[in-house]
């Protein structure tokens, strides 16, 4: 079992209730976020358009994060998914330093890194991970890929040509797909960050984001 | 393509979160800072015992002593950038030996116990004779040691700039020129070495200057050609850029003033300025790995 994930952006709406269900879920603190949606808006008034582009840990084969890791914290479990055991981690964020999807961050109430593990406790239970369940349109497709027969291998199959992954150069075969994604919705350097547009971007408590 | 293009397709990100910043801060450069000269002193001190053994004889213990203070101040400023510091010994435990963190602590501690028996040996036994034989040892793993961190840098898959072979050199160029400063610095008050040993030292000196200061220019004029990554970080110290300043001054302070005091104390024959370039070429080796620490830190990863 290879397990893999797939949105749609053809069938995403921004309406962030993946992100809501992931907080609630995994209990993400604060000013910190397992999977978040990214707004970017292209082109001049009036011919503008809105993209959105959901972005959460892409589960890589072969994972910069877990080969950094000194304690063996970030592991692979047999389905596929890149976990953390954060009783382990020490806090190096090497892991940080080493994912090119800015995936991982450190937690600010147990001071250890924390990421996206596909919901790996409800998949245990034979449940879909929170952001499955939560979105709706459908544009979350979860399953095995190896088994050509489940809907995220049928979905693959059928929109082979407007597949994508994050990032492709740096070798670390996610198991993350996008369909109907380009260079503005999956590069993050080609779009302009203005400031202002940042959810919780100065935070004033003293709950660290990131860093020191 | 209508995507292809920043200018053509106009994108702005018009909501997201707040992105982390700055993850591994001032602290990891001096741990590399402090690293440097923790080996670069026993590079030193093997290369004088080599060539002058009698003058070079008076700086076994000193050296060491240097030595173990720097890398202490390594693993001191590690432990200080640890978000759970106290689970430092999970990496003795639990290690992951594909890790160049792992790998690295594993050999700075084995060079630590090869530090303190150096000291034993030339402080409490003192015998010269174990002392140089140990000596080659700890300046074969003094290489390994030296080198991690690049291999640590170059695991960091995100980071394009690091990932450049030249990395490596720079990691042995900052331990010679930071090394040679050091022991051109201490001989200001032991004065002990020939005015050869010193002209040797701070041919050194320059020599790792310029070569630094060479492969960091080819990288800030080749680098933007290798990924598009790295000509945005390239931005962050060119036209403009927020570390632009403090770039140069780096480049400046670490390599180009000490490789001209040095000609000129060659010249001149007057080693007073070495002390001089010596102080320069440390501080500015600060500035110089904190600026190279620090870009890659400020590009959006999504």
């Amino acid at each position: 079992m290879k397990l893999g994930f797939l949105v749609d952006l053809h069938l995403c709406m921004g309406c962030k209730g993946c992100e809501i269900a992931c907080k609630v879920e995994n209990e993400v603190p604060l000013s910190t976020w397992r999977l978040r949606v990214k707004y970017v808006d292209v082109g001049t008034f009036p011919e503008t358009k809105r993209t959105f582009t959901p972005l959460r840990c892409n589960h890589c084969e072969n994972a910069p994060c877990v080969r950094i890791c000194p304690v063996s914290a970030l592991h692979y479990i047999e389905n596929g998914i890149v976990n953390i055991d954060k009783e382990r981690c020490i806090g190096c964020a090497g892991c940080i330093m080493a994912c090119p999807y800015g995936a991982i961050y450190i937690d600010p109430e147990t001071q250890t890194a924390d990421k996206c593990t596909y919901c790996a406790h409800r998949i245990a239970s034979s449940m879909m991970p929170a952001c499955v369940v939560a979105c709706p349109v459908e544009a979350n497709i979860f399953g095995d890929l190896e088994d050509p027969t489940s809907n995220i291998s049928k979905y693959i199959m059928q929109h082979n040509g407007d597949v994508q992954v994050r990032k492709p150069e740096k070798g670390t075969n996610p198991h993350h797909y996008y369909v109907g994604g380009g260079n503005v919705t999956l590069n993050p350097l080609a779009s302009h960050r203005v400031e202002g547009h940042s959810l919780f971007s100065k935070i004033t408590s003293k709950m660290p984001l990131g860093g020191h | 393509m209508v995507h292809e293009t920043l200018a053509a397709t106009n994108a702005v990100v018009t909501l997201d979160v707040g992105l982390p910043g700055v993850v591994w801060p001032w602290l990891v450069t001096v741990n590399m800072w402090a690293k440097s000269i923790g080996t670069g002193v026993i590079f030193m001190l093997f290369y004088l015992l080599k060539k002058y053994p009698n003058e070079a004889a008076n700086y076994r213990f000193p050296i060491t002593v240097v030595s173990i203070i720097f890398i202490h101040l390594f693993l001191l400023f590690t432990l200080a950038d640890l978000h759970q510091p106290f689970r430092m010994w999970h990496i003795f435990f639990t290690p992951h030996f594909t890790s160049a963190i792992t790998v690295g602590a594993w050999m700075a501690t084995a060079f630590v116990v090869l530090l303190f028996l150096l000291a034993f040996l030339s402080f409490i036994k003192k015998d010269d004779t174990a002392f140089d034989k140990v000596l080659l040892w700890v300046t074969v793993l003094a290489i390994p040691v030296t080198l991690y961190t690049a291999a640590l840098m170059s695991q960091c898959t995100a980071r394009e700039i690091w990932q450049m072979p030249t990395e490596s050199a720079q990691m042995i160029l900052a331990a010679t020129l930071s090394g040679s400063a050091t022991v051109l610095l201490m001989d200001t008050f032991m004065n002990k070495l020939s005015t050869e040993a010193k002209r040797d030292l701070s041919i050194i000196l320059a020599f790792s200057a310029l070569a630094a200061f060479v492969m960091y220019m080819a990288e800030l004029v080749f680098g933007p050609m290798k990924a598009e990554e790295v000509a945005a970080v390239m931005g962050y110290i060119s036209n403009g850029g927020e570390y632009q300043a403090m770039f140069w001054i780096g480049q400046v302070t670490a390599y180009i003033v000490p490789f001209v005091l040095v000609v000129l104390s060659i010249v001149n024959k007057n080693q007073n300025i070495l002390k001089l370039a010596a102080i320069l070429a440390l501080a500015g080796l600060w500035i110089v790995k904190h600026v190279w620490l620090m870009i890659p830190q400020l590009l959006p990863m999504s």
